[in-house]
C-alpha cells in the first residue's frame, strides 16, 4: 500500500476554513449554551436558567409571541405570495418583469426601514392616520401585533413568491390540460391540480419566511410596542441597565435556536422533495382575461407590488422634508442630509467599510469553500457544509450574544472594535457566497481543471488560471448579495457597537426611537440607493432574474 | 518516451473494484489501448496513472521509478478528454502555450513551439480564435496539440473521438497515430470502439469489470482471444456453451461428433468459430471439422459481405459470413446449406473459468 491523495493546497484551506468557523461560530455558541447552564453569581452549573424560561409567564409569553408573529407573517406572505404567483404566470399581466423586479428590490430592502416607514404612515403621528382622522376615520394603531404581522407580510411575500412563480413555470401544461379534459372547471382545476403541484415550492417558501420571521430583531423593536418576542427579550436581558443577566440572555437565546433549527430542518426536508416537475417541456401561455376580470388582476397585483416597496417611496420622500429642528415643516430640502453629515459622517463610512471588508473576506473565502464543496467532497467537507448551516440558524441577536460573551478576554479580546463587527459579519454572510460559488461551478466542468494540472500547473495555480476567470459571474453576484445584507444589517451590530463603531443600521435605528425622523430617513434613503445598485449590478452581471436574489 | 509498468492495481469505490489488481506494462514509445465496455475501469485506469485517482492498493512506475506519490501536475503526462476540456476564456494559441507557460519557457520558444504543433494539427490559421468559434473535430485537435506540445513523458487519451462523427472519427485517428509514430511518445489510449483500438494499437488491452483480460497485439487478440469475454467483445463469435467432452475428448455440435485433441482430459468445454471461419458448401479437404446441414433462416446482403443466420436440425443456431458474396446468388431463406465448422478454426474455452484451452490458429 502506498500513500494516496497527497495533502495539497485544498487541504490546508479546508482545515484552515474549519479553524475559523470553530473560532467564529462554534465557540461563541458553545460559550452561549454554557452560560445558559451557568448560575450568574456562583458560577455553579444549573438548570435553573431554563426551568425559569420555560415556566415563568413573561418568557412563556415571548415564546407565544414570537410564534404568532412566525405564524403570522408566514401566513401573510403566503396570502400576498401564492396568489400574485398564480396571477402573474397564469393570466396575462402586463409588466410582470417589473412586478418581480419590484418584489425582488422589496426583498432587499432593510426590513427595519419597513418598519419605521409604517410608522410614520401610521404610527401614533402618522400622515395617514392623521389624514384619515381630519376627515373622522379611527384607523388602529400600528404597534404590536398588527403592525409586526404587516410588516413581515409586505417585507417576505417575494420569498413566496418567487419561488412559486419559478415552480409554477415549471409545471408540464399537459397535467392542468388533462384535468380540463376530465371536466374540471378552473377553480376546482387551480385548487385540486396546480396547487398541489407547486405545494412544496409554497412550503419552503413560507417556511423560510417564518424563520426570517423569528430572528428579526429590528421590527418588533420598532413597532413591536409592548409585544415582547424571544429576540427583543434576549436583547434586553442582555443589554439592561442593571447590569444584564447573561444566563438567562442565553438560555433564551437557546430556546430561539431550537425553534429555528427545529424550522430549517423541516424546510430543508421540504427542499429535498422539491423538484419533481422539473423537467418542463413547454410553458403554459398565458390565459387573457375579460375587460373587467383583467382590471381586478392588474390593481390586486400592482397594489400588492405597491405596498411592499410604499415603505421605501416613504422613507425617501420622508428624507427630503424639510426639518426646523427635530419637526418636519412645510417643504422639501435637504436638511436631513445635511444634518447627518454634519452630526453623524462617520457612521456612513464605517457601514461602508465595515461592509466591503467583510466584503472581501467572504468574497476570498467564500469562493474557496465553494470549490471546496462542489468538487472535493470528502467527510472534512461534508462537516464544513453542515457548519455552514449554522448561520441560517442562528438570529443576529443571538450571535451578537455569543461573540459578546466569547470575544471579552485574553486571548481574543474584541469587544469594542471594529474587527469583532466585521468578523461578525463574515461569518453571518459567508453562506451565501459560498452558495453562489458552488452553484456557478456546477456549470463549470472538471476536466479542464485537470488538463491544466496535466500540463504542469500545480492545483493552486489550475485553480487561479482556469476556474476562477469562469467563476467570476457567480463570485460577482455572491459578493454584491453578501453586501447587499451586510450593509443593512442590525441586530448583532447593535449589540456589538460602541460609539466609534456605530453603524448606519445601528444609528437609523436609535433615531427612530428618538423621533429624529429626517435623520434616520436621510440614512435610509443612502441605504436603499447602495442597496439598489448592488442590485441593479447583480441583475446586470448575473444575466438572471430576480428569482437570484431569493 | 518512457516505459509504464503497473503493478497489480486496486482501486475501490465504497464496495465496487473499479480496478481489481491490475497489472501492465507498456513498452516505450508503444501506442497502447485500453479497451472494454463502458464501466469495466478504464477511465479510472487513466485517472489514476495520470494522479487525479488515489489508488488502494499496488504500485505504478514510470521508467522504473515509483510514481505512485508524485503529484499529478509534477507527473509530466498529457492528458486527451473525450469532452475535449479546451479552457473556454483562452484562444486556441493560449489554450496551447498553457504548459509550456506553466514550465516558464521563454516568450520566443512558447511561440515558436506552439506555432510548429499547430501547423502540425493543421490548426495555424485558427491560432486566435477561441473555442467557441470551433468544431467538435478542431477542439479535438487543440485538446492534441496541447497536450503534445509539452512534449510529455506519455501521452494519457479518454476516448478523445467519441464526440465526434464517423467520418471525422476515422480521419482524426490516423493523424493521432501518425503524429504519435513521428513523435515517438508512449501513448496510452481509452476507447469502447473495437475497431478504434484494431486499427490504431501497437498493443490492446480487454478489460473487464475491473480485471485485465489479455494484452496483446490486435491480430493477436483478434485470432487468439484469452478468455470467453474477449471472444465475444472482439468481433463476433458463435459460441456453443458448455458442452460435454468425453474421456477421448469428443465433443458434439449440432449432433456431430468431433475429436478435439485440446479437450482431452477435460470434461465439459465452450466451442467458439468465427463467423467468417465457417465454410459454406465449399469442397471438402478433408481436414477435420465440424460438418453438417443446416437452413438458412435469414440472409442479408451488406454489399462487401454477406451475413446470413442459420439453424441446424436439433435447432442449433450459427451465424456465418461471407466475403465478396455474388450478387446473383443470394441465399433465399429455407434454402439449406452444409456448413463446416474447420478444427483449425475452432476456440475452446473452460466454461467456468472463462479461460481459453486452445485449438485453433
Ligand atoms: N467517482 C466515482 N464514484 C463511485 N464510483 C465510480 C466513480 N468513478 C467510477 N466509478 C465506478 O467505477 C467503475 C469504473 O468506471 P470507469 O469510469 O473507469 O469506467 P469506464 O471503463 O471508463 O467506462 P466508460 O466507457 O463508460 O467511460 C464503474 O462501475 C463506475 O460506476
Ligand atoms: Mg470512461
Amino acid at each position: 500500500m502506498s500513500a494516496r491523495r497527497p495533502r495539497d493546497f485544498w487541504t490546508w484551506v479546508l482545515v484552515a476554513v474549519l479553524a475559523i468557523l470553530a473560532v467564529l461560530l462554534v465557540w461563541p455558541l458553545a460559550g452561549i449554551f454554557k452560560a445558559s447552564l451557568t448560575d450568574n453569581r456562583s458560577g455553579a452549573f444549573t438548570f435553573a436558567n431554563y426551568v425559569r424560561v420555560l415556566t415563568q409567564p413573561f418568557f412563556q409569553t415571548a415564546l407565544t409571541n414570537t410564534l404568532i408573529v412566525g405564524i403570522g407573517g408566514m401566513l401573510g406572505a403566503t396570502l400576498i405570495g401564492v396568489p400574485l404567483a398564480v396571477l402573474t404566470t397564469r393570466f396575462a399581466i402586463s409588466g410582470r418583469n417589473f412586478l418581480s423586479t419590484v418584489a425582488a428590490l422589496t426583498l432587499v430592502s432593510p426590513p427595519f426601514i419597513g418598519a419605521y416607514a409604517w410608522i410614520m404612515m401610521l404610527g401614533r403621528n402618522g400622515f395617514v392616520r392623521a389624514a384619515f382622522e381630519d376627515i373622522g376615520i379611527e384607523i388602529p394603531s400600528i404597534y404590536g401585533f398588527f403592525g409586526i404581522i404587516l410588516v413581515f407580510s409586505l417585507k417576505f411575500y417575494p420569498f413566496v413568491f418567487l419561488m412559486t412563480s419559478a415552480a409554477l413555470r415549471t409545471i408540464n401544461p399537459t397535467l392542468e390540460e388533462a384535468a380540463v379534459g376530465l371536466g374540471a372547471g378552473p377553480a376546482r382545476r387551480l385548487f385540486q391540480v396546480t396547487l398541489p403541484l407547486v405545494t412544496p415550492a409554497i412550503t419552503s417558501g413560507a417556511l423560510l419566511t417564518f424563520v426570517l420571521s423569528i430572528a428579526d430583531f429590528g421590527t418588533p423593536a420598532i413597532v413591536g410596542g409592548r409585544v415582547r418576542v424571544l429576540a427583543t427579550t434576549a436583547f434586553n436581558l442582555f443589554t439592561s441597565e442593571m447590569g444584564g443577566n447573561p444566563g438567562l440572555a442565553s438560555s433564551v437565546s437557546a430556546l430561539l435556536i431550537a425553534v429555528s433549527a427545529a424550522v430549517v430542518v423541516l424546510q430543508r426536508w421540504w427542499a429535498a422533495r422539491r423538484n419533481v416537475e422539473s423537467a418542463l417541456v413547454r410553458r403554459p401561455a398565458p390565459r387573457r382575461l375579460g375587460p373587467l376580470a383583467s382590471l381586478g388582476a392588474h390593481a390586486a397585483c400592482y397594489l400588492i407590488a405597491f405596498a411592499g416597496f410604499l415603505p421605501s417611496l416613504v422613507v425617501v420622500w420622508t428624507s427630503f422634508r424639510k426639518t426646523s429642528g427635530p419637526v418636519f415643516v412645510p417643504g422639501f430640502g435637504v436638511d436631513s442630509y445635511a444634518k447627518i453629515l454634519r452630526e453623524v459622517p462617520q457612521v456612513i463610512g464605517n457601514s461602508a467599510i465595515y461592509s466591503l471588508v467583510a466584503v472581501a473576506l467572504i468574497t476570498v473565502v467564500g469562493t474557496l469553500v465553494g470549490y471546496i464543496l462542489s468538487r472535493r467532497q470528502t467527510r472534512l467537507s461534508a462537516t464544513l457544509d453542515a457548519g455552514l448551516m449554522i448561520p441560517y440558524l442562528v438570529p443576529g441577536v443571538v450571535l451578537g450574544l455569543a461573540f459578546t460573551v466569547a470575544f471579552n478576554a485574553w486571548p481574543l479580546e474584541l469587544t469594542g472594535t471594529a474587527t469583532i463587527i466585521v468578523l461578525m459579519l463574515f461569518v453571518r454572510r459567508l453562506p451565501y457566497a459560498v452558495r453562489s460559488s458552488a452553484t456557478i461551478l456546477r456549470q463549470i466542468r472538471g476536466t479542464i481543471e485537470e488538463a491544466a494540472i496535466s500540463l504542469g500547473a500545480s492545483p493552486a495555480r489550475a485553480f487561479a488560471k482556469i476556474t476562477l476567470p469562469l467563476m467570476v459571474p457567480g463570485i460577482v453576484s455572491g459578493a454584491l448579495m453578501s453586501f447587499i445584507t451586510a450593509i443593512n444589517e442590525l441586530s448583532s451590530s447593535l449589540i456589538l457597537y460602541v460609539g466609534r463603531t456605530m453603524t448606519m443600521p445601528v444609528r437609523i435605528y436609535l433615531s427612530v426611537l428618538d423621533g429624529e425622523f429626517g435623520t434616520a430617513a436621510a440614512l435610509s434613503t443612502i441605504l436603499l440607493a447602495a442597496t439598489g445598485i448592488a442590485v441593479y449590478t447583480v441583475l446586470h452581471v448575473s444575466g438572471r432574474n430576480e428569482s437570484a436574489l431569493a | 518516451m518512457a516505459r509504464v509498468d503497473i503493478e497489480e492495481v486496486v482501486k475501490t469505490y465504497g464496495n465496487v473494484r473499479a480496478l481489481d489488481g491490475v497489472s501492465l506494462s507498456i513498452a516505450s514509445g508503444e501506442f497502447f489501448t485500453l479497451l472494454g465496455p463502458s464501466g469495466c475501469g478504464k477511465t479510472t485506469l487513466l485517472r489514476t496513472i495520470a494522479g487525479f485517482n488515489a489508488h488502494d492498493g499496488g504500485h505504478i512506475r514510470v521508467d522504473g521509478t515509483p510514481i505512485d506519490d508524485v503529484a499529478a501536475h509534477r507527473r509530466d503526462m498529457g492528458l486527451v478528454y473525450q469532452d475535449y476540456a479546451i479552457f473556454p476564456h483562452m484562444t486556441v494559441s493560449e489554450n496551447v502555450a498553457f504548459g509550456l507557460v506553466t514550465r516558464r519557457k521563454p516568450r520566443a520558444e512558447i511561440e515558436e513551439r506552439v506555432r510548429r504543433v499547430l501547423d502540425l494539427v493543421q490548426l495555424g490559421p485558427l491560432a486566435d480564435r477561441l473555442p467557441q468559434a470551433l468544431s467538435g473535430g478542431q477542439q479535438q485537435r487543440v485538446a492534441l496539440a496541447r497536450a503534445m506540445v509539452i512534449n510529455p513523458r506519455i501521452l494519457l487519451m479518454d476516448e478523445p473521438l467519441s464526440n465526434l462523427d464517423a467520418k471525422l472519427r476515422i480521419e482524426l485517428r490516423e493523424d493521432i497515430r501518425t503524429l504519435q509514430r513521428s513523435l515517438g511518445i508512449t501513448t496510452i489510449y481509452v476507447t469502447h470502439d473495437q475497431e478504434e483500438a484494431l486499427v490504431v494499437s501497437d498493443r490492446v488491452c480487454v478489460m473487464h469489470q475491473g480485471r485485465v483480460h489479455q494484452v496483446a497485439t490486435p491480430p493477436e487478440v483478434y485470432a487468439r482471444p484469452a478468455t470467453l469475454f474477449v471472444a465475444s467483445f472482439v468481433g463476433a463469435m458463435n459460441l456453443f456453451a458448455d458442452l460435454a467432452v468425453d474421456a477421448a475428448g469428443n465433443v458434439t455440435v449440432a449432433g456431430v461428433r468431433l475429436r478435439v485433441p485440446a479437450l482431452a482430459g477435460r470434461t465439459r468445454a465452450t466451442i467458439g468459430i468465427r463467423p467468417e471461419d465457417v465454410v459454406l458448401d465449399g469442397p471438402d479437404d478433408g481436414a477435420p471439422s465440424l460438418s453438417f446441414d443446416a437452413k438458412v433462416e435469414r440472409a442479408s446482403f451488406a454489399g462487401r459481405e454477406l451475413l446470413l443466420r442459420l439453424t441446424a436440425a436439433d435447432s442449433t443456431g450459427l451465424a456465418a459470413n461471407s466475403y465478396r458474396p455474388d450478387p446473383s446468388a443470394v441465399p433465399q431463406p429455407g434454402q439449406h446449406a452444409r456448413a463446416r465448422l474447420p478444427l483449425s478454426r475452432l476456440h475452446a474455452f473452460d466454461p467456468a473459468t472463462g479461460a481459453r484451452i486452445g485449438t485453433g490458429a
